[in-house]
């Protein structure tokens, strides 16, 4: 499968909110779609191109704004494809996967508590590498590693 | 006994690591799972932002500690990938012969761990026995035997010691005779049959629609393997079969492993004949300075030398011993990663807990969640 | 020897020290010291010392087999650095624990906590004093010691259900229950399969059950009902394949979760007893007892304690038995176990009770020939 026919199977569903679809080494591409067309690009790869499998969500922070990349495989042909979106670092929402991909689940409480993007509709978005009411999200660039004396450790043994 | 919540884990046996199992039982009987993790979260993908590429490797031994190697040659190929450097054919070589003799001994220990659950005791210890002759040989060319940091960007640290091969065969002829008695202790045993047959069964298409791969996703009979499917290394010049089984459960999944155990040794004494015939270096000869030499002396400058690397970014995939992994880098043309992400089978084969553990009983989670392999290590990273 | 029992050995040491002692005394106290009522009292307080340290120095003897046993049955050495060949391991493990804190959880329930491994303990060992070991070795001649030793046995799943609930855990409680339902399940063939015995042997009494072999043991033909007695025996006592109620894989340390310290050693200590105690019933109703076959030469029955040494032997060895199949089964589950209680197990025990009655009926044992049944 090239980007082409990616690009060719998901045209006519999703629209205008394909953006486009490039080459990727050692994948079928990767398909770049905008936030709002996302539950149909979901559906599409999944049922038109057979992508039945999530493997990994993930974001990165690009400071000025974000991208959710999602890793897709497909039995039949044998490949894995990306898709990917940016959202505005001001307001980091997209609809969640998890109703097309069950899998996409825990994958997208972990991005969104380490890269803070929302997931619109998720079942459960909960903590789950992180403490409950834990107010961080350190994936994002502005997260620093602190070095261990700038740490005020308090012993509760005082 | 009304309903009730309990706390498997973070401190219980049958974590096997360092995570919670709640489970909503009434009786014995399991009504509903909601596993908590998090437990051995150290923030590797954050660290690895800040490090040099080839100091992440040291990372990747500590993501899983039972398959530190194979996780390894994850980012490795990521790193590759996203550098725009190939390594030299012995180096592939080099790292196939790592994955799977790390597959072995993961799936060794995992036998282990995994009759023990069963209270099995004496195999357990003919599994720690035998799983530290492939420690020994680890140790013997990477000079550790849990936290090798061998391989590297562009190639592998040192190539094998002399007389290696040998003691590597040896080593597989005393495996595959053990390969044996592991089964007539466990197979042969009724009570063994009778506790793991139908017990856990997660079929094929829940499988995938919950992105549990690896010896799971094989034992519901779906035939999908990276190494058959999307070689990496060298796989695609080695001569084996991918390991199925068709009951979805507990004891498929045992079968599937002895076999993949058993295909690993015959593909391991293939990559050992390869390299004894094909002598060469194990290190591409064209590096950038600044990846050649990690901990050789800089300049006052530093890894300043290097900004104008081109970008890329690299996407790799290997099916490590508890399923598909992968890693996702970014490099945006500095010595550090950008964004490194890291896709862990057991992450999301756990994730699939509520699948394969609802409507069985208590006595049966330690069998289930042994059969899963769960090495929190790689979930939390 | 066979007239020299244990008692009769501590009332002769009591008579001898206190007439001793007494002598040096004027006459009226030297009176009160020889009176026979004050050295009956003292006779019994010294024989029951001399239980309580022969059978804690057997069970300390037996952890050590069974970890010996265990290291070969698993390729390793078991232990070996503390006194020769590791026989002071274990004393040393009991020290440590003896030193350790006793943690109570602060929602415990006081008295059930400390009552229940205390009672568990004492009747361990108070079966350890019904049981005949020799000839000389026994308390007396009840005649339905084999009734009483199995009521005592009995006892232990009220005891230990005590202690899971009152250390509200939720894994203790769970092990509880486990522990109660298992016991009662497997009380029922391992009685049934005492009643075959006891219909051949005609007797309730164990030193008759034991002359009543003299001839043949009763495992040949009784064997039946010493499968189930063995299979019940091992539920019993919740030792691979049936320790459902302490499966560490699930329930982290069942009914024990919650103790520590000399708690814990009363458990493990008491555990052990009720092991040795198993099987010694094993050896006392199907064995032979202390007696060796007739045909075994003069010589080696005929040194002093040659009864203790010879059931001491058998003993070891059907413990033995049991570390064999510890090491190489793995764990059934609680619904599995109690099907094969209620399904199998007793209606075999009931087949082992009928085919006993058989025997005797017929006075003929076929597989020995036919030799007038004792019981008969």
């Amino acid at each position: 499968m090239q980007p082409a026919d990616l690009e060719a199977a998901l045209r006519p569903s999703v629209g205008a909110h394909l953006l486009g679809t490039e080459p990727f080494e050692g994948t079928a591409g990767r398909v770049r779609f905008a936030r709002e067309g996302a539950l149909d690009v979901f559906r599409a790869v999944k049922d038109r191109l057979g992508f039945r499998h999530l493997s990994m969500v993930g974001g990165i922070d690009w400071v000025d704004h974000r991208e959710v990349f999602y890793v897709v495989w497909s039995d039949d042909a044998r490949q894995y494809a990306l898709l990917s979106t940016d959202l505005p670092a001001a307001d980091p929402h997209v609809e969640t996967a998890s109703s097309v991909w069950p899998s996409a689940n825990w994958h997208e409480r972990e991005t969104w508590e380490l890269v803070d993007i929302q997931f619109d509709h998720h079942p459960d978005l909960r903590h789950l590498l992180m403490p409950d009411g834990y107010a961080f999200h350190p994936l994002l660039r502005s997260f620093k590693i602190h070095e261990p004396e700038d740490l005020e450790v308090k012993s509760r043994h005082v | 006994m009304s309903e009730m919540w309990i706390n498997m884990g973070p401190q219980h046996p049958m974590t096997h690591g360092l995570w919670n199992l709640r489970v909503k039982i009434e009786g014995e009987l399991i009504l509903d799972v909601d596993p908590e993790m998090g437990y051995l979260h150290r923030g590797i993908e954050k660290i690895s932002e800040d490090r040099h590429y080839n100091e992440v490797i040291t990372l990747m031994d500590r993501t899983c500690y039972v398959a530190g190697l194979a996780w390894e040659h994850l980012y490795i190929l990521a790193a590759e990938d996203a550098l725009h450097i190939t390594p030299p054919e012995r180096a592939e070589y080099l790292r196939t012969m790592c994955d799977e003799f790390q597959r072995v001994g993961s799936h060794i220990m995992w036998y282990a761990a995994f009759v023990q659950d069963l209270g099995l005791m004496s195999p357990f210890l003919y599994g720690m026995r035998d799983r530290d002759l492939v420690l020994d040989l680890f140790q013997s060319y990477t000079g550790a035997r849990m936290t090798y940091e061998y391989m590297r960007v562009g190639g592998v640290r040192s190539d094998l010691p002399l007389g290696f091969t040998d003691r590597a065969r040896r080593v597989l002829d005393w495996l595959t005779a053990r390969f044996v008695e592991y089964d007539q202790l466990c197979l042969g045993s009724a009570i063994f049959r009778k506790r793991c047959d139908g017990l856990g069964v997660l079929k094929a298409t829940d499988c995938v629609e919950h992105g549990v791969t690896g010896p799971m996703l094989r034992s519901a009979g779906m035939k999908r393997d990276l190494r058959r499917d999307r070689p990496y290394a060298v796989y695609d010049q080695l001569d084996f079969d991918v390991a199925v089984a068709d009951g979805a459960d507990v004891t498929a999944r045992y079968l599937v492993r002895m076999e993949e155990l058993r295909q690993s040794v015959r593909m391991l004494r293939q990559i050992l004949d390869w390299l004894d015939r094909h002598p060469g270096p194990a290190m591409a000869e064209e590096l950038p300075r600044w990846l050649g030499a990690p901990y050789a002396p800089v300049g006052k400058e530093g890894y300043l030398l290097k900004r104008n690397y081109p970008k890329g970014v690299g996407f790799s995939s290997v099916e490590e011993p508890h399923g598909e992994a992968q890693a996702y880098v970014v490099n945006e043309g500095t010595e550090h990663p950008y964004r490194v992400k890291f896709r862990s089978p057991v992450f999301a084969n756990i994730s699939a807990a509520r699948q394969y553990l609802v409507g069985y009983h208590v006595a049966d989670i330690p069998p289930i969640m042994g059969s899963v392999d769960v090495c929190v290590g790689e979930v939390d990273r | 020897m066979s007239n020299l029992t244990l008692f009769s050995v501590s009332d002769l040491l009591v008579t001898v020290l206190l007439t001793a002692i007494a002598s040096i005394f004027p006459e009226p106290i030297r009176g009160w010291l020889t009176n026979p009522d004050l050295l009956l009292g003292l006779a019994c307080l010294v024989f029951g010392a001399l239980l309580l340290a022969a059978s804690m120095l057997n069970t300390i003897l037996l952890i050590w087999w069974e970890r010996k046993l265990l290291g070969r049955f698993m390729d390793r050495r078991g232990a070996m650095h503390v006194g020769f060949a590791g026989l002071l391991q274990n004393f040393a493990d009991g020290f440590k624990l003896f030193k350790k804190d006793t943690v109570q959880p602060r929602e415990a329930d006081a008295l059930g906590f400390y009552a229940g491994p205390t009672i568990y303990m004492v009747t361990s060992l108070v079966l350890f004093g019904i049981l005949p070991i020799s000839s000389g070795w026994n308390s007396g001649a009840l005649p339905l010691t084999l009734l009483l030793a199995l009521a005592v046995f009995s006892f232990a799943p009220l005891f230990i259900f005590v202690s899971a609930w009152s250390s509200n855990n939720k894994y203790s409680l769970m092990g509880g229950m486990r522990s109660a339902a298992q016991m009662i399940a497997y009380e029922v063939p391992l009685l049934l399969a005492v009643v075959a015995v006891v219909i051949v042997a005609g007797s309730f009494d164990l030193t008759t059950i034991v002359y009543e072999q003299q001839n043949y043991w009763f495992w040949g033909p009784l064997f039946l009902a010493l499968l189930v007695f063995v299979a019940g025996m091992l539920a019993e006592m919740e030792r691979i394949p049936f320790d459902l109620p302490e499966a560490e894989a699930e329930l982290v340390e069942g009914w024990n979760t919650e103790y520590g310290g000399m708690l814990f050693a009363f458990f493990m200590l008491a555990d052990y007893l009720r092991a040795l105690v198993g099987s010694i019933l094993v050896v006392l109703l199907f064995l032979g007892g202390w007696t060796l076959p007739t045909w075994v030469p003069a010589a080696f029955t005929s040194f002093p304690l040659a009864g203790i040494f010879w059931f001491m032997v058998k003993t070891y060895l059907v413990f033995g038995l049991f570390v064999w199949i510890r090491a190489s089964l793995p764990r059934v589950r609680t619904d599995q176990l109690l099907r094969v209680g209620w399904n199998r197990m007793i209606p075999l025990s009931l087949l082992s009770v009928f085919l006993a009655a058989v025997l005797v009926t017929a006075k003929c044992l076929p597989v020995f020939g036919c030799v007038p049944s004792p019981g008969g």
